[in-house]
């Protein structure tokens, strides 16, 4: 493991602009090509369309709670090489919650309209989740913060945006091209996320308690959301979207066809990679994985 | 229903409605930056010519960098505090523009100080900041963790903004060629942060007109923290008495535009 000094070198501002602002930003606009618009087999589809709506306001309000959470740790960090991140991380939420939101004016939602749009198909328990974080940062513990944001929040970001976007890759390139620059934000939030904690609890031993108790309630909230996401789902392969997919390209994710999946099999992928990761990234940095508990 | 955004050749033919949201978001954010930043690193062109300085002229160059490293710390820390409190959704895009701006100044900044051979800025900071700026940053840190949005915002994004923009544009008028450039890449930033700053406040004055009494309360216990911190660096910079502007005046004028007037 390496020392903070180094890690914080692979972190700074000017890393920030040449690889995600004068990177893979270079040339979009609202993260995908100039351009690009939702295709018409989607604006077609009234049911479809509501779907789409209804999966992006819950990006929407994932990207608030990570922009809240980014913000939070700038003055909570207790290092200003770590501040210096979170700012870069400050923007890529937010930047992320634009996004999504101009997704929703894409899909027809009035700009006026947006709010409610969210207030009413937000899910319960990512407000939950949100509520559960945001508590933390209020009180700028930097550790818990951390945990939930970049490993937790941006752990499931990482893994929905991936399935999202083996799901779009050929039926709606302009989303799909969204969802690879966010992508390659949420490796860099976990990537920073991992090796910051893993310096914090090497510092601070005593503190792996807190770290699983908090895995193991924020978890929860993790797979309640994703079992309401996938509780509204349509039937599996819509035929309009069907259609629109070439034949010979099935859309792939970890080994399985994703067009063959239910709805419920997609949800119990979905979980599994997110959990899965979850263990991995927690043995890595020494704290011993906790079955998620309803709190 | 398109997803192409409408491209706009001047923000200020827009609406009032339409120009907050082009100038507040990441887009028009990414669009301004690029134009100055792009080809450089750490803040300055690879080429730019170093200058030699004398131990006298790098001692006193490194003083004023510490304390320009303890405003944009406290600026990255207020902006990224505001977000938190910023009354809709789009101020909170904007503040995290800021909060990115005001983290690439500070790095610029510590960049300049390894450059100059300052082996532990945060050491060097410690040892040479100065008790004004440290006393501002506490009061605006203490602004922003009461949630007072207006007061807040008026002493980081009029007060602290107008205040580095002045002194960092005077500065760069008699620095070394990269310190200069350094400045004016930062000050390029500070002003997109003024006016933003300016805007919101001046709306709000004009719907509330009852929150002035509190933005001048404010004014009037921030205002001699910042003509000691302007002496202090026009001091440090090295420019003789008889040459130095009146970095007040500035400052001044930036709170006369929201009618608050000079106490």
């Amino acid at each position: 493991m390496r020392g903070v000094a180094d890690l914080i070198s692979s972190f700074t501002v000017q890393h920030w602009l040449e690889s995600a602002a004068q990177g893979h930003l270079l040339g979009t606009e609202h993260g995908h090509h100039a351009g690009e618009r939702e295709p018409d087999w989607l604006l077609a589809d009234g049911t479809l369309r509501a779907r789409a709506i209804e999966t992006t306001v819950q990006l929407v309000v994932a990207e608030r709670c990570a922009l809240a959470a980014s913000a939070a740790l700038v003055g909570a960090a207790p290092d200003e090489a770590s501040a210096r991140y979170f700012a870069t991380q400050t923007l890529d939420e937010a930047r992320h919650a634009e996004v999504f939101r101009q997704r929703l004016l894409d899909l027809g939602v009035a700009r006026d309209g947006v709010e409610d749009a969210v207030r009413d198909a937000a899910h319960p328990s990512l407000l939950r989740f949100a509520d559960a974080l945001l508590e933390r940062a209020d009180r700028k513990d930097f550790l818990a913060t951390l945990v939930g944001a970049n490993l937790l929040l941006d752990g499931m970001a990482f893994h929905v945006f991936e399935l999202l976007h083996a799901r779009h890759d050929a039926p709606n390139p302009k989303f799909a091209h969204t969802l690879a620059g966010a992508i390659a934000d949420e490796r860099r939030h976990l990537r920073f996320g991992e090796s910051r904690i893993a310096t914090l609890l090497r510092a601070d031993p005593a503190r792996r308690a807190d770290v699983e108790r908090l895995q193991r309630e924020l978890s929860y909230w993790v797979l309640a959301a994703l079992a309401e996401e996938f509780a509204q789902a349509p039937p599996p392969r819509a035929p309009s979207r069907r259609a629109a997919r070439d034949p010979g390209k099935r859309a792939h994710w970890q080994g399985h066809d994703l067009d063959a999946l239910a709805p419920g099999e997609l949800e119990k992928l979905l979980a599994h990679t997110v959990l899965e990761e979850f263990k991995m990234r927690l043995a890595r940095i020494g704290v011993t994985y906790q079955t998620p508990v309803r709190p | 229903m398109s997803g192409t955004r409408e491209r706009v050749s001047d923000v200020h033919d827009l609406a009032p409605e339409a120009f907050e949201r082009e100038v507040h978001s990441f887009e028009f954010w990414f669009q301004a930056v690029e134009g100055y930043l792009h080809g450089t690193t750490y803040g300055h062109r690879p080429d730019a010519a170093a200058t030699p300085l004398t131990d006298s002229e790098r001692d006193r160059l490194v003083t004023v960098l510490c304390n320009y490293c303890v405003g944009e710390t406290a600026a990255l820390e207020g902006a990224s505090g505001l977000v938190a409190i910023a009354p809709n959704r789009m101020t909170k895009v904007f503040l995290a523009t800021q909060a990115v701006d005001e983290g690439r100044h500070l790095e610029v900044l510590l960049h300049r100080l390894g450059e100059l051979g300052v082996a532990n800025p945060e050491a060097e900071i410690e040892k040479r900041a100065s008790a004004s700026i440290l006393e501002f940053r506490r009061r605006l840190l203490a602004l922003v963790g009461s949630k007072d949005w207006e007061a807040a915002l008026f002493a980081q994004n009029v007060i602290l903004e107008a205040m580095e923009f002045t002194v960092f544009q005077t500065h760069a008028q008699t620095a070394d060629p990269i310190t200069a450039q350094v400045l004016q890449g930062i000050v390029k930033d500070e002003r997109r942060h003024i006016g933003f700053g300016e805007n919101e406040l001046g709306r709000r004055l004009r719907e509330s007109p009852h929150r002035r009494a509190r933005i001048g309360e404010v004014k009037r216990d921030l205002d001699a923290l910042v003509i000691e911190t302007f002496a202090e660096t026009v001091r440090d910079i090295g420019i003789p008495a008889s040459e130095r502007p009146d970095l007040g005046r500035a400052y001044l004028a930036a709170v006369s535009r929201l009618g608050l007037g000079v106490s």
